[in-house]
């Protein structure tokens, strides 16, 4: 269970985003590369948008990017996560990708609400979920 | 892309619909009884039997299949059944598009068009993602709901936030969507929440997913709505006069993908938006009208922004437009441009678009109760959303 968001669904890894939990369990970001025309892309497919290739690979990422978009969670949608009070949920596009920018969808941590702007520099941290995974979130960046 | 053959070449003949039920009104009832009481409440506006009925499309993994639905009226056979792939609101006009061609292609005589809502028991469509326990997300949805990104709401706060960011676009201008939708509701005897509302009854709204506030966001209903569509010739033989498809058309831009419900990897232009904007070029192709011809527009309401991304979509306005238009009272009944006459999903009730179906018809037919005078062409837009998104033009006239 997340530990910083305790009761939200967790992660089911399927044979193309395997790599990526696996990564993220052992505190790295990998994001997929195309291994003929090397633009990067996310969430994980089988095929590249620009060149079609079915030939990719993992590509480690720093984790530096900038909040694209933003929303605060106010309302519980399920009873199960009241206790959670307000939350963001952050698009985070990518420094230094090639091709389309890529973007994820996470969360900003030590931030109130007021505090998150987009275009807001950002550094990736992990948020455990079990031995097995964890997930890229991210703070605001604490190195210009 | 060839020349616009479906045009005109088939129309709807009959609408009917349930009472409009708050959700889990209906729960006794369940979603096939109210499927069919609309289905056959449609049949009787078009002046022919269900057992007519040969072809059947809906949207949304509907539960009213064609399989339990023909032999319920004991229809004669089953020519056509056909579902539109996508979520919510968001295949409505790709199953017109569907059903349309199924009548002008004469693969079928008689196709309805339906969709049944009654959410009984633990899961509602405003929790979405979370469904009713919080167990490991399906696959699809592992980059998106272990983040807290779970329900609708979220999804389009996140397009919302940008589009206010990139366009100044403001918390008043969604507001406007959501007065006029009560203004309209007011003088709808049906209408779940007729009474009016305030920009300050808007802001006093409780947050829900910033910047979307309760009255930014629609109802949930128990709810079934039906239409009945036939070929142009065959449409002179109904009850009723018919309205004709000018056009049906559904898509998505490049990697749009989920639209707000996946990762937001669609140009920058596109995450700021309905997602509508290949829909609106085939559809005004097919059916050689324009913006500046649609008397009387039904835009999808499921949170008060996705009606201005979708004025802009229509090129009702320029890109990033659609805050400045609204405020100056276009959208009002005697605007340039009234949209959601009946209340839509904000005041009406939540249908998932075949109520903004239905009411474009009564416009067309000249009895609405907020009537546009003259009105003789409308679009319907369906909801934003998962590919494809979709939308139907509607005219009087063949």
């Amino acid at each position: 269970m997340s530990e910083l968001r305790p009761g939200l669904p967790e992660p089911t890894a399927t044979q193309i985003t395997e790599g990526f939990w696996q990564a993220a369990a052992e505190g790295r970001l990998v994001i997929q590369r195309c291994r003929d025309c090397g633009a990067h892309r996310h969430s994980p497919t089988a095929a590249c948008y620009r060149c079609q290739s079915q030939s990719w690979d993992w590509d480690e990422h720093s984790g530096r990017g900038r909040v694209f978009s933003y929303t605060w969670s106010h309302h519980p949608v399920h009873p199960g996560l009241a206790h959670l009070g307000v939350y963001n949920v952050s698009v985070i596009e990518l420094d230094d990708t090639e091709g389309d920018p890529v973007r994820l969808v996470s969360f900003v941590t030590g931030v109130e609400p007021g505090e998150l702007e987009i275009d807001q520099a950002v550094e990736l941290h992990f948020d455990r979920v079990n031995d097995e995974t964890a997930l890229p979130v991210f703070r605001p960046s604490r190195t210009p | 892309m060839s020349e616009p053959w479906l045009s005109g070449r088939a129309a709807i003949v009959g609408i009917g619909n349930t009472a409009f039920g708050k959700r889990g009104e209906f729960a006794e009832r369940g979603t096939f009884a109210l499927a069919v009481e609309a289905i056959a409440k449609a049949c009787a506006d078009a002046g022919i039997s269900p057992q007519q009925v040969d072809g059947w499309a809906s949207y949304s993994d509907d539960a009213a299949t064609p399989a339990a639905l023909a032999p319920a009226f004991g229809c004669e056979r089953v020519r056509y059944a056909g579902m539109a792939w996508g979520g919510g609101g968001a295949g409505m006009g790709g199953a017109f598009l569907n059903a349309s061609m199924a009548v002008a292609t004469g693969q079928a005589d008689y196709v309805v068009v339906h969709r049944s809502i009654c959410q009984a028991g633990g899961s509602r469509f405003g929790q979405a993602l979370a469904r009713s326990d919080l167990s490991a997300s399906m696959p699809e949805i592992s980059f998106t709901a272990p983040f807290g990104q779970l329900s609708a709401a979220h999804m389009f706060a996140l397009a919302s936030r940008r589009h206010m960011h990139r366009f100044g676009t403001s918390e008043e201008q969604f507001a406007e969507v959501s007065i006029n939708a009560r203004l309209m509701a007011a003088n709808n005897p049906v209408a779940r929440f007729r009474d009016p509302i305030s920009v300050e009854d808007h802001h006093a709204s409780r947050m829900i997913a910033d910047p979307l506030r309760l009255l930014d966001c629609c109802m949930e209903s128990d709810v079934a709505g039906a239409v009945v569509v036939t070929s142009a010739e065959r449409a002179r033989d109904c009850a009723r006069d018919p309205v004709y498809i000018a056009a049906a058309a559904m898509g998505a831009p490049y990697r749009w993908a989920m639209g707000m419900m996946g990762g937001g990897n669609m140009s920058d232009d596109d995450f700021a938006s309905a997602g509508q904007r290949t829909v609106a070029e085939d559809l005004y192709r097919q059916s050689g009208l324009g913006p500046d011809d649609v008397d009387v527009a039904m835009i999808y309401d499921h949170f008060t922004p996705m009606v201005l991304m979708g004025l802009e979509d229509f090129g009702f306005c320029g890109k990033g437009e659609s805050g400045d238009f609204v405020q100056e009272g276009r959208i009002r009944l005697d605007g340039a441009l009234p949209v959601n006459t009946h209340g839509g999903n904000l005041a009406e009730v939540y249908a998932h678009g075949i109520t903004h179906v239905h009411e474009a018809v009564r416009q067309l037919r000249g009895c609405a109760n907020n009537q546009v005078e003259d009105a003789r062409v409308s679009l319907v837009v369906g909801g934003s959303g998962p590919t494809p998104t979709s939308a139907v033009m509607l005219r009087s006239e063949s």
